[in-house]
Order: C-alpha cells, then sequence, then structure tokens
C-alpha cells in the first residue's frame, strides 16, 4: 500500500504531443468557454487543460434558438460556432489566455482545407496557446463541418494542411457518425496528427410533440452526456487498437469510475464536458480519485493502466480478417 | 445593466424549510451565508437536484436575508420534481449568484414591476430594494388562476400596489397582466420577469409608453456560466451588453447573439431583437 502523504509521489502527468500536462484532464472545446467563465467555480491550476471554443476563419453568428434540448441522461446542443473570426480573435481575445493557471488549447474549424490551414497558422503563431484542436467534427454547422472526419481521405487532407503550417501539438478530434472510424484514426496519424480526441457528440434530433416541429432551432443537434459514454468508450477501444498517438478520451464522463473506463481503454487523457454543468467541480474530484485508486493498488504512475482492458475482440481472427 | 461580477461559487446550503404554497408550487428556505451575503436583485442560482442523475436547473432568488435564501419554484418536470423532493436538514449544491441582475441605479422613484407565474420567484429582491430606497412600486402579477397568484399578500405587506389578473377572472382583471399594465398610469421603469409571450407583451407596451423595460429572460441553460453559449438571445451590437464580436464593417453583424445566463438575465427591452 502507498501510504496517504505518498499520494502526490503518484504520477498523474500525460505527455500529449509535446505538451506535458500535469493532469489528464481536459476541459471539452465548446464547454468551457475560454476558461475564465468556470474560474469561480474550480480551480484551474487543478486541471490539465482548457479547449477553447472552435475559432474560424471569418465570424459566425451561431445557430438560431433554441440551442438546447435536455434529454434523458444528456443534452442536445446546437449552438453552430459562434465566433467572432480569425483575426478579431487573435486582436480582442488571445491575449488574454497568457496568464491562466492551466494549460490552453486552441481549437479551429473550418469549411475547407484552406480556412483549416489560414486559421491554424495564424493561430500557431501565437504563444498564449499551447497547442491546437483541429474539430474537423462538429455535428451542427449546414454542410461541410462533420465531412472531413467522416471521410478519411478528407481527413488526410486537412491534418496534412494544418501539420505544414504550424508546429505546436496538433489534436484532431473525431465523429463518432462514421462507419468506421478506425481507418479515420490512421490516416489523422499518418498526415501527422499528434493526438485524437474521440469523441464528439452523437448527432441527434428531439421533436416537440405539441408543435410538431423539431425543438432545436438547428433542427439536428450533437448529443452529450453519460447517454453517449458507451458509444465513446468503443470508439477509443477500437481508435487505440489502430494508433500510436495518445488518444483524448471524451464523452459522457461525470465520475472517476467513468474516466478509468476510458484509460483503460486506451485513452492518455480524458476530456469532460456536460458534467462541469452539474458540478464544475468534478474535475478536480476526478483527480483526486484517480490518486487513490493507483494508490490502493501500488501502481505509481496513470500510464501503467492505459489500455490495460484492450484485449482485443471476442471473434477477434474474424475482425482482422475482415480488416485485412 | 450592472456588469461587475460578484464574488459566485458552488456552495453546500442546507434546507432550512419547505412549503406548498399550491399545487405544484413550492418555497424552499436555505441556509449558504456567502451565497446569501453577495445576492444581488434579480440574479439566481444553478441547482443541482440531489439524484445527480439529471441537469442542474436555473433558479431565481427569491429571498436572501441574513444567512437565509430561498427558491420559488414550480414543478414541472424531473429536475424540479426532484428539488421538490427536498426536506429540512437536506443538503443542496447551489452555483451561484449568477447572472447581471436588475440595474436599479438610476434611483428611479416610481417603477412598475411586472411578473407571470412562476417569474414572482426573481422580483421580491428588487421590489424590496426599491421599497427601501423609497420608491412607489406596483406589482402588476398575471397568472392562470388565483390559486397560482402566489405570495401576493407578502408583497402587500412589503409595501407594493399589487394589480392582479388572472386567465379565467378568479382574481383581479380578467385576461393579461399586460393589458393592466396597458391601462396604468405609466411608471418611471418597469421591470418583468415571467414567460416570455409576456416579456415580448411588456416590451410592446413599454414602448407605446415611452417607458424603459428590463426584462429577465428565461431559456433552456446548460452551464449557466457563460461556458456554452446555448442560452441566448439576439441583441444590438451597440449594446453594453453585447459580447466581444465583430462589427458589420469588420465582417460582423450588427445583432449578436448574447448569453442570458451571463450577459443577462436581465436586458434592456429596447436592444433586443427577438
Amino acid at each position: 500500500m502507498v501510504s496517504a502523504s505518498g499520494l502526490h509521489d503518484i504520477d498523474l502527468t500525460t505527455k500529449i504531443g509535446s505538451l506535458t500536462l500535469a493532469y489528464p484532464t481536459l476541459m471539452g472545446s465548446g464547454c468551457y468557454g475560454s476558461g475564465e467563465e468556470f474560474a469561480p467555480f474550480v480551480d484551474l491550476a487543478k486541471i490539465g487543460a482548457v479547449v477553447l471554443k472552435s475559432v474560424t476563419r471569418h465570424p459566425r453568428l451561431g445557430n438560431p434558438t433554441p440551442r438546447l434540448v435536455h434529454t434523458p441522461a444528456g443534452m442536445l446542443n446546437a449552438i453552430g460556432l459562434q465566433n467572432p473570426g480569425i483575426e478579431w480573435y487573435l486582436e480582442h481575445d488571445v491575449a488574454k489566455f497568457a496568464g491562466r493557471p492551466c494549460t490552453i488549447v486552441g481549437s479551429v474549424a473550418g469549411f475547407s482545407v484552406d480556412d483549416y490551414a489560414y486559421v491554424c497558422e495564424l493561430l500557431g503563431q501565437r504563444s498564449e496557446i499551447a497547442a491546437i484542436e483541429l474539430n474537423i467534427s462538429c455535428p451542427n454547422v449546414a454542410s461541410e463541418g462533420e465531412t472531413f472526419a467522416c471521410d478519411p481521405r478528407l481527413t488526410g487532407k486537412v491534418v496534412r494542411a494544418a501539420r505544414e503550417v504550424t508546429d505546436k501539438t496538433l489534436i484532431v478530434k473525431l465523429s463518432p457518425n462514421v462507419t468506421d472510424i478506425a481507418s479515420i484514426a490512421r490516416e489523422a496519424q499518418s498526415a501527422g496528427a499528434d493526438a485524437l480526441a474521440v469523441i464528439n457528440t452523437v448527432r441527434g434530433m428531439a421533436i416537440d410533440v405539441e408543435t410538431w416541429r423539431p425543438r432545436l432551432g438547428n433542427v439536428t443537434g450533437g448529443l452529450s452526456g453519460p447517454a453517449i459514454r458507451p458509444i465513446a468508450v468503443l470508439a477509443v477501444y477500437e481508435v487505440a487498437r489502430a494508433v500510436t498517438i495518445p488518444i483524448i478520451g471524451q464523452g459522457g464522463i461525470e465520475t472517476t469510475s467513468d474516466a478509468l473506463e476510458f484509460f483503460l481503454a486506451g485513452a492518455s487523457a480524458v476530456s469532460i464536458g456536460t458534467a462541469n454543468f452539474t458540478d464544475p467541480r468534478v474535475p478536480v474530484r476526478i483527480v483526486e480519485e484517480l490518486r487513490a485508486y493507483l494508490a490502493q493498488r501500488n501502481l505509481r504512475s496513470l500510464s501503467s493502466i492505459v489500455g490495460r482492458a484492450n484485449v482485443g475482440f471476442a471473434n477477434a481472427q474474424q475482425y482482422e480478417g475482415d480488416e485485412g | 445593466m450592472s456588469t461587475t461580477a460578484s464574488p459566485c461559487g458552488t456552495f453546500d446550503a442546507t434546507i432550512l424549510d419547505r412549503r406548498e404554497l399550491a399545487a405544484n408550487v413550492v418555497l424552499i428556505g436555505f441556509d449558504a451565508p456567502a451565497l446569501v451575503a453577495v445576492t444581488r436583485p434579480g440574479q439566481y442560482v444553478m441547482a443541482v437536484p440531489p439524484s445527480g442523475e439529471v441537469a442542474s436547473t436555473a433558479l431565481g432568488i427569491y429571498e436572501a436575508q441574513g444567512t437565509r435564501g430561498s427558491l420559488l419554484f414550480f414543478v414541472v418536470g424531473k429536475r424540479t420534481t426532484e428539488l421538490a423532493g427536498l426536506r429540512p436538514g437536506d443538503g443542496l449544491s447551489l452555483t451561484g449568484p449568477l447572472g447581471n441582475g436588475f440595474d436599479l441605479s438610476s434611483n428611479p422613484r416610481d417603477v412598475a414591476i411586472v411578473a407571470g407565474g412562476v417569474g414572482i420567484a426573481s422580483v421580491l429582491l428588487p421590489a424590496q430594494a426599491l421599497l427601501a430606497a423609497g420608491a412607489r412600486v406596483r406589482l402588476f402579477y398575471g397568472a392562470r388562476n388565483r390559486e397560482l397568484l402566489v405570495e401576493r399578500e407578502r408583497f402587500e405587506r412589503e409595501g407594493c400596489e399589487v394589480i392582479l389578473a388572472t386567465d379565467d377572472g378568479s382574481a383581479g382583471h380578467r385576461g393579461y397582466i399586460t393589458q393592466a399594465l396597458e391601462r396604468a398610469e405609466p411608471p418611471e421603469l418597469i421591470l418583468a420577469c415571467g414567460p416570455t409571450p409576456m416579456l415580448r407583451a411588456v416590451a410592446s407596451v413599454a414602448e407605446t409608453l415611452g417607458v424603459r423595460a428590463q426584462l429577465s429572460l428565461e431559456e433552456t441553460f446548460a452551464c449557466g456560466v457563460g461556458g456554452c453559449w446555448g442560452c441566448v438571445v439576439p441583441l444590438i451590437g451597440t449594446s453594453a451588453q453585447a459580447p466581444n464580436f465583430p462589427p458589420l464593417e469588420r465582417g460582423g453583424s450588427d445583432v449578436v447573439y448574447a448569453r442570458i445566463c451571463k450577459e443577462g438575465p436581465v436586458f434592456w427591452a429596447h436592444e433586443l431583437r427577438w
């Protein structure tokens, strides 16, 4: 047994590309504003990183309302990438990220390969931003937003274009709304991704039976929360078998046990989104409880459990045969 | 509107008392000294239902005195059903106080407060503040029926002139409370909280009367603290409350979506483009 005083000897640092995070907890893009919104409720120095809300080449007003619907064990959202555009963002927002007590990861969304390259190049020049997440999987924009993450060839193109313009750690956020997430993960890795964020929200909708209309202004939305956790755990499990770069697991994590499922499936870090809406203290609690969990098992580092439940598939032979 | 951030946080409150004011209308008092001490009129909290199985919900802070605050709410779904099940001694996690609250800095002398249904929950604190400053306060209070006009005597006791309206005519005017507002002597300022159709009507009456109005808006919230941009309303870009966004000549817009939870929930009626 590691004594209670030894809890702090337990190594929770996590390497994501060239980033070293003090804690394996990221706050999901679009769920956490720019971090400062949550500062009154949680000690930002005790979280690994904040992934900022996505920025695009041009300003975007975002989707009409309603943008949110609560659903069983989760919620649907369709915000529509509301943001001031990269030019305004660089002038008015980025400097404010400098003094934050945790690592700041930028997020870039776009509608063409050129858009991604343009925004990544500009954002990549800023020292306030430690890494860039490529949001190639937003389900809530009119057309192309998610297309990139749904097609291995397009994923490769957009990641290569971003890779060419920045040396910053590149995290590629994948969509669960695909037939074979492993093939897309492999393509992202070979195009130069340093890490993968798995998964973005699951497409969904809700209908008002009184008005006979979709309940979201955007008609469709992205489902998050515990409702999607098993989908996300499987996606991490599959992706972990396909790539060697680190995976940031995300999708409905609310407790330490939830986070552990992702680590055991193959994630090196986890990202927390919707759970912060219920209790902003969740990320700090998970870190404390992870230490205790590892200590109880005489383990000194989190990395020692990553992927330990990943035993392949029950019909592995057939599965691998299908792959070939 | 006031833009000064108040010292908010997440607090473990203890339930002190619970009353059913009408069928499915509940008032719960709680002890949370640090929260109550910094609450301003028109602010709200995010309350986490005890099971932890459903999302938190935004509730206006009804009373805030000494170390005791209270929440007044209608039981309308899973979350409020769980909250209504709380009993004295139970714990409750509250995040807040959140939002800008009403702006009373102009020191108005004659104010009409318009409340519809559960909107009454957010207007006791501004009424008390105005009365304490010596203002005349008229409460225009509408609900579906007499039973749902909860706490009306409380406002009378505080010193408000109370004008009532019900859909069925069981108390006060039969019809909408905004019709009563329209016929009344124009106030210097209007404060309103209630369902969106009522707020739209208040905005229209205010414009007709040439009176400025502050509306406390409601919308489905997710985070409640400005992190997710889910609860928004179109606002003119020149508003002091408009979020950071480029103007039209910089490829932006002269109307932008502002967060009801963060920039609001109180907005000037004439600055909304909804």
